[in-house]
């Protein structure tokens, strides 16, 4: 056969295969941001004055991008987190306490055990990651052997992980004085920052890290192979000699773990001890995050820069005129949501194509006599 | 127990009870609506600003159940029409939801985090002839706001209307068994947006109880889970209303105690506010189990949850 | 056209993208008969009961309904012109009543919205009674046996008032003595005036029950007969007779003596619970293929499942290549399975991924390097597959969703049969799936067997077993009735086989079988 006949297999990387997979999140972010610009304007501000406070409280200037970058560090854990979880066709909504309990472990880790610099720091992270491993442990175990849900057991594991978490900083090992947390961790653990700007640290280096460690595993091994397929179709996975169960327990477990190390980057580089209460949501958001990333590892690390961005240029919106950050939120769950219907990529395929989908829904259900 | 804690699990369990009615119904026509918190919040932002500039409870009640109904009605959009998953969509709306009040809350009523004024009327307490003489009892059902009434009494309401008409006996079937309700033409699309609509109805309430009958302000985020606590006694009670109120109130009580034992013995209120969702999580498994000990172990192989 | 027509379809067809499930179908049902609709698996029974239902709209062609033309947009109104149907899975509710499943969308009333139970429990009660059929209105669904909940169905048809009554494959599920039930009850029902209109694919019942009888074949209704005038071989023969010859070129199978499937006492359960596969046994050789026949619904998804290692079998035994299976995909595969399941969008693809991505499902090991995938080689070999199985319109990256049946079919047979597998699973490998790629796939599966497999063909049509198969085995109530040579068997002995009529001790009374099935096959060809 001809070379000119042979199926195309190199459309990998070819323009179509760049632009097509960023096509749907743009669209969700152009919508959000007109939606949002609506809501601006009734509020009788100026859309494109904010809009551009936004961009320039968060990338004009090396402190204002620091700043950025400081804010994009706990969403790239957070993000990549459900990005695993989600790709593998479990919704683990969970990273929020997963996060909140790896930050608890690498709290006390920091504060409680005497080590040198180059072994603190790994045994706080490993702390860390265990910690988020072992929240998500309980619904991945209740999915894969009870066949419980694991949104809701994640939802509730969410709230349990902020009490116990404050149960621990205000009363077992409060830290004296008048604020609920642990006592500081010791210098020996403190992840070290860059800049004097702002707080980013190298827990950002970490989490660039572990994503682009993601990206590979996805892209070229063949867990990440396996992962994908059983995320899309577990039966035709499990029939194809995928162990569907026991994997579905390693990725929550690894999610979870990761999540959990989004709690030490906070605890060892900002906060330097773990702080009730300390999360604005980064496990929330880590759900924005991979959905817009469409549970792509590079996608996340895009996804977290832009929300990141957003967050770092709201402080300025604060301070500046008369929204309040919280618009940037706003942003992220319109985003979400339009990310989440179904119907806006219909045309994105061809119309043939929903149709014979229809058929092979209908055709054998009528057939079946 | 004292009465006066007794009063407050009542008055705390206020919002759980409206929240739970209206997380039940959705429960019963098959859809967990997770987002009864961003329906509750925005009730209770758009009711204390429109008290605040109106200062009329009436409207502001109403107020607070149509922008709650509002948030519902996109939820069930984006679900029912746009096929959007559940629990994302309503994990969107809630956030949404958070974040739209405290958006408002800054460029409307130019306030960061937290809102009151004097000029806020409050709902005056009603004292109940015959029981508010008994002793104890009275002092614990008697002297509450028109809200708290409406709730407790909601409950046989809501249980009537799912036992007792022909509007429950759809919305039951629709959640059982969706494909029997549409053999016998059943309108399934819409009787699960009626459940949802309620459900913002019920929401609407409770957020309005929330921001301007169990305190006078709006704060932040300030539902404080109580969406969730009220799902939690939904699961618990597998939906039915006065189980699930009673469960609800049990969970208030909870809180209560968690606000007052600490006072007196110096307790972590954290291991009482931990109940509800220990207790739930414990209930999973437990139903887990059972239903893993009937479920055939020579049935084709399956990796979904209901 | 009679006054007494209650239903008169004329020319209607119906398609389903580029396949044409009806064609020009033409039928009338009296006032009080009951009609049997008979044909082989995907003949078009269901399809054209469905357009009469209101749940599929034809393309052309008219419906009539008591002397009126008709157009349902759904079962809502159907219902309210008086057609009733009874699924073959049933739709009901199991933790409610069976008063309140009867009444569900046509509820008694009182005021205020409220309704009616104490008439609804009389009423049904009442209803159930003039029928014959003994149920206890307070009675919870799940609690009751099938045959009783196929009686909740055909009440709520009744309680709607229906004049015309679809019931699809009725018998399917029941036992004989709940069959004779209600067989007892059709025939009330049709000398109150009700018209019967019953789908089905077991002769015997054909004869039982009806008064004419329309046989279906490839969407055709080739003949309405009156009972009285014809034989069960006479209805065999119109229902197996063809207008497409399948004939693969073939040599003689030289089948060793190798068992590369061996089945041993396997009895499996349902997803209802009941014994779908009852103690079978069976050895599929090196060098030979072997065709399942059988109606669907025999147990023949059980038995596959059992051996992909999809369901745990409750007892006995089934050996892959002399290794002995168990409940895990992997490990059967690993032992020497290739398996082509007939749900391609539920086990056999995923439609959403990339046509590479499935090509390389289960030849992960192969293009491990390490913990390393070898993208690449996966790549190139999925690309020399698509060439090498003609699929056409596939590219790498496109979704598998994409392609035609046909050819989402080959992705299948090209991903398992490249597969290092001595045991060859062909679950209906023709469903769906255009002459000219049913052609391919049948000869891609001799190749095999030439080349020492075993192949074990599964399928409902049996013009495909015929002309794949060098041995026949016919499964019915879970159990193989028959093994016989395909060179020394013909279509009807095989459908009677199929239709139980064979069996032993029959449930019901019918007419004795004249002539053989030589004389039968003669009187078609």
């Amino acid at each position: 056969m001809s070379a000119e006949a042979a199926v195309p297999t190199g459309g990998h990387f070819s323009l179509a295969g760049l632009v097509k997979p960023l096509l749907q999140p743009l669209i969700a972010v152009a919508i959000a941001v007109v939606v949002g610009g609506l809501l601006v304007l009734s509020l009788g501000e100026n859309p494109f004055e904010i809009y551009w406070l936004l961009i320039s409280g968060s990338l004009v200037g090396w402190p204002n991008f620091l700043v950025t970058l400081q804010m994009m560090s706990p969403l790239l854990f957070t993000g990549l987190a459900v990005a695993i979880s989600f790709r593998a066709g479990l919704w683990n909504i969970g990273a929020e306490g997963q996060m909140i309990i790896g930050a608890l472990f690498a709290g006390i880790a920091g504060f409680a055990v005497d080590l040198p610099t180059f072994l603190h720091i790994p045994f706080c992270l490993a702390a860390a990651f265990l910690g988020g491993l072992l929240w998500a442990l309980i619904p991945a175990v209740l999915r894969v052997w009870l066949n419980v849900n694991e949104i809701v057991v994640c939802l509730m594991m969410n709230p349990i992980a902020l009490l116990f978490s404050g149960y621990v900083s205000t009363h077992l090992l409060k830290a004296p004085g008048p604020t609920n947390k642990l006592p500081d961790i010791a210098e020996t653990a403190v992840l070290p920052t860059f800049s004097l700007y702002s707080q980013v640290n190298a827990g950002f280096i970490i989490g660039l890290a572990l994503c682009l460690l993601f990206a590979a595993i996805n892209g070229w091994t063949k867990k990440g192979f396996e992962w994908k397929i059983m995320g899309l179709a577990p039966r035709f996975a499990y029939y194809g000699g995928i162990k569907v169960p026991l994997h579905a327990v390693v990725v929550m477990m690894i999610s979870g773990g990761i999540a959990g190390l989004g709690g030490a980057e906070q605890v060892l580089g900002e906060y330097r001890a773990f702080y009730d209460n300390f999360s604005p949501g980064y496990g929330f958001d880590g759900i924005a995050v991979a959905m817009l990333a469409n549970f792509n590892p590079i996608g996340v690390v895009l996804a977290a820069f832009l929300f990141g961005a957003l967050n770092g240029g709201s402080a300025v919106l604060q301070m500046m005129t008369g929204l309040s950050k919280y618009l940037v939120q706003v942003l992220q769950f319109i985003i979400v949501l339009i990310l989440a219907a179904q119907f806006t990529w219909g045309w994105l395929r061809s119309r043939k194509n929903a149709i014979t989908a229809q058929e092979d829904r209908l055709e054998p259900e009528t057939e079946e006599s | 127990m004292d009465s006066d804690i007794a009063f407050s699990a009542v008055r705390i369990s206020t919002p759980l009870i409206f929240a739970a009615m209206g997380g039940l119904l959705t429960y019963q026509a098959g859809m967990l609506n997770i987002a009864l918190d961003g329906f509750m919040i925005v009730a209770a932002f758009a009711a204390i600003a429109v008290a605040y500039v109106t200062g009329s409870l009436g409207i502001a009640l109403l107020a607070g159940v149509f922008f709650s109904v509002v948030m519902a009605a996109l939820l069930a959009l984006f679900n029912l029409r746009f096929r959007a998953h559940i629990f994302i969509a309503g994990i969107a709306v809630t956030f949404l939801a958070y974040g739209l009040t405290a958006l408002l809350l800054k460029g409307l009523l130019g306030e960061d985090g937290v809102f009151s004024a004097n000029t806020i009327p409050t709902f005056s307490t009603i004292e109940i002839p015959l029981i508010k003489d008994i002793p104890w009892i009275g002092r614990v059902l008697s002297g509450h706001t028109i809200l708290v009434y409406l709730a407790y009494l909601s409950v046989p309401v809501v249980a009537w209307f799912l036992y007792r008409t022909r509007w429950g006996l759809r919305v039951r079937v629709v959640g059982e068994a969706e494909d029997a309700a549409l053999a016998a033409g059943v309108n399934v699309e819409r009787i699960k947006l009626q459940t949802m609509l309620l459900s913002g109805v019920f929401c609407g309430l409770a957020g309005a109880y929330l921001s301007l009958g169990y305190v006078s302000l709006f704060a932040n985020k300030m539902t404080n889970e109580r969406g969730l606590i009220a799902l939690a006694a939904i699961f618990f009670a597998k939906g039915a209303p006065f189980p699930t109120a009673l469960v609800a109130l049990l969970f208030g009580t909870a809180t209560a105690l968690s606000v007052r034992l600490p006072q007196m013995t110096g307790a972590a209120p954290q291991l009482l506010q931990l109940i509800p969702y220990v207790v739930t999580v414990l209930a999973l498994v437990v139903v887990g189990i059972r239903n893993a000990r009937s479920r055939s172990r020579h049935g084709a192989w399956r990796f979904d949850v209901q | 056209m009679s006054a007494s027509d209650v239903v008169e379809i004329t020319g209607v067809v119906k398609r389903f993208g580029d396949f044409t499930a009806i064609h020009d179908a033409s039928l009338t049902v009296r006032k009080g008969e009951v009609h049997a609709i008979v044909g082989e698996n995907g003949a078009g029974k269901s399809t054209l009961m469905n357009i009469l239902y209101g749940l599929l709209h034809r393309d052309a062609g008219e419906v009539k309904l008591f002397q009126e033309s008709v157009n349902f947009s759904g079962p809502a109104e159907a219902i309210a012109a008086g057609v009733g149907m009874v699924h073959q899975h049933f739709k009901l509710a199991p933790t409610f009543t069976v008063a309140d499943n009867i009444i569900l969308g046509s509820e008694p009333m009182r005021s205020l919205g409220r309704l009616d139970r104490e008439r609804a429990i009389r009423e049904t009660g009442e209803i159930s009674k003039r029928y014959g059929l003994d149920l206890d209105p307070r009675a919870i669904i799940s609690s009751l046996a099938v045959g009783l909940r196929q009686r909740v169905e055909i009440l709520k048809a009744l309680y709607r008032e229906a004049q015309v009554l679809i019931l699809d494959e009725p018998t399917a599920v029941l036992t004989p003595q709940e069959t004779r039930e209600l067989f007892a009850t059709i025939r009330t029902l049709a000398e109150n005036g009700h018209s019967i209109i019953f789908i089905t694919h077991k002769l015997r019942e054909v004869l039982a029950v009806s008064d004419r009888i329309s046989v279906m074949r490839q969407g055709r209704i080739v003949a309405t007969l009156d009972n009285k005038d014809v034989t069960a071989q006479e209805i065999a023969s119109l229902m197996v007779g063809r207008t497409v010859l399948l004939r693969v070129n073939k040599s003689k199978a030289k089948a060793s003596d190798e068992a590369l499937l061996r089945v041993d006492g396997l009895t499996a359960r349902g997803e209802r619970g009941e014994t779908a596969v009852d103690d079978l046994s069976l050895t599929v050789r090196s060098g030979e293929i072997v065709g399942l026949a059988g109606v669907q619904g025999n147990g023949q998804d059980e038995l596959v499942e059992c051996i992909a290692g999809l369901r745990r079998q409750v007892s006995g035994t089934i050996d892959i290549c002399g290794r002995r299976a168990a409940a895990d995909p992997r490990a059967n595969r690993a032992a020497g399975l290739a398996y082509i399941p007939a749900d391609r969008g539920g086990v056999g693809l995923s439609l959403d991924s990339a046509i590479w991505e499935n090509l390389t499902v289960g030849h992960v090991e192969e293009f491990g390097r390490g913990p390393m995938l070898a993208i690449r080689a996966a790549r190139q070999r999925a690309g020399s597959l698509i060439q090498s199985f003609d699929i056409r319109g596939a590219e790498l990256d496109k979704r598998a969703g994409s392609l035609s049946g046909g050819n989402q079919q080959k992705v299948q047979v090209a991903r398992e049969l490249t597969r290092d597998a001595r045991l060859v699973l062909a679950e209906q490998p023709s469903q769906g799936v255009d002459i000219g790629a049913i052609e391919s796939i049948h000869r891609i599966l001799v190749e095999m067997r030439d080349a020492g497999r075993a192949v074990f063909v599964i399928s409902a049509d049996l013009d495909e077993i015929f002309s794949l198969s060098d041995r026949i085995l016919v499964i019915y109530r879970g159990r193989i009735v028959a093994d016989l040579l395909t060179e020394e068997t013909d279509a009807e002995t095989v459908g009677r086989y199929m239709g139980g009529l064979d069996e032993p001790a029959p449930p019901d009374q019918h007419k004795p079988d004249t002539g053989s099935g030589d004389e039968a096959s003669a009187h078609v060809r």
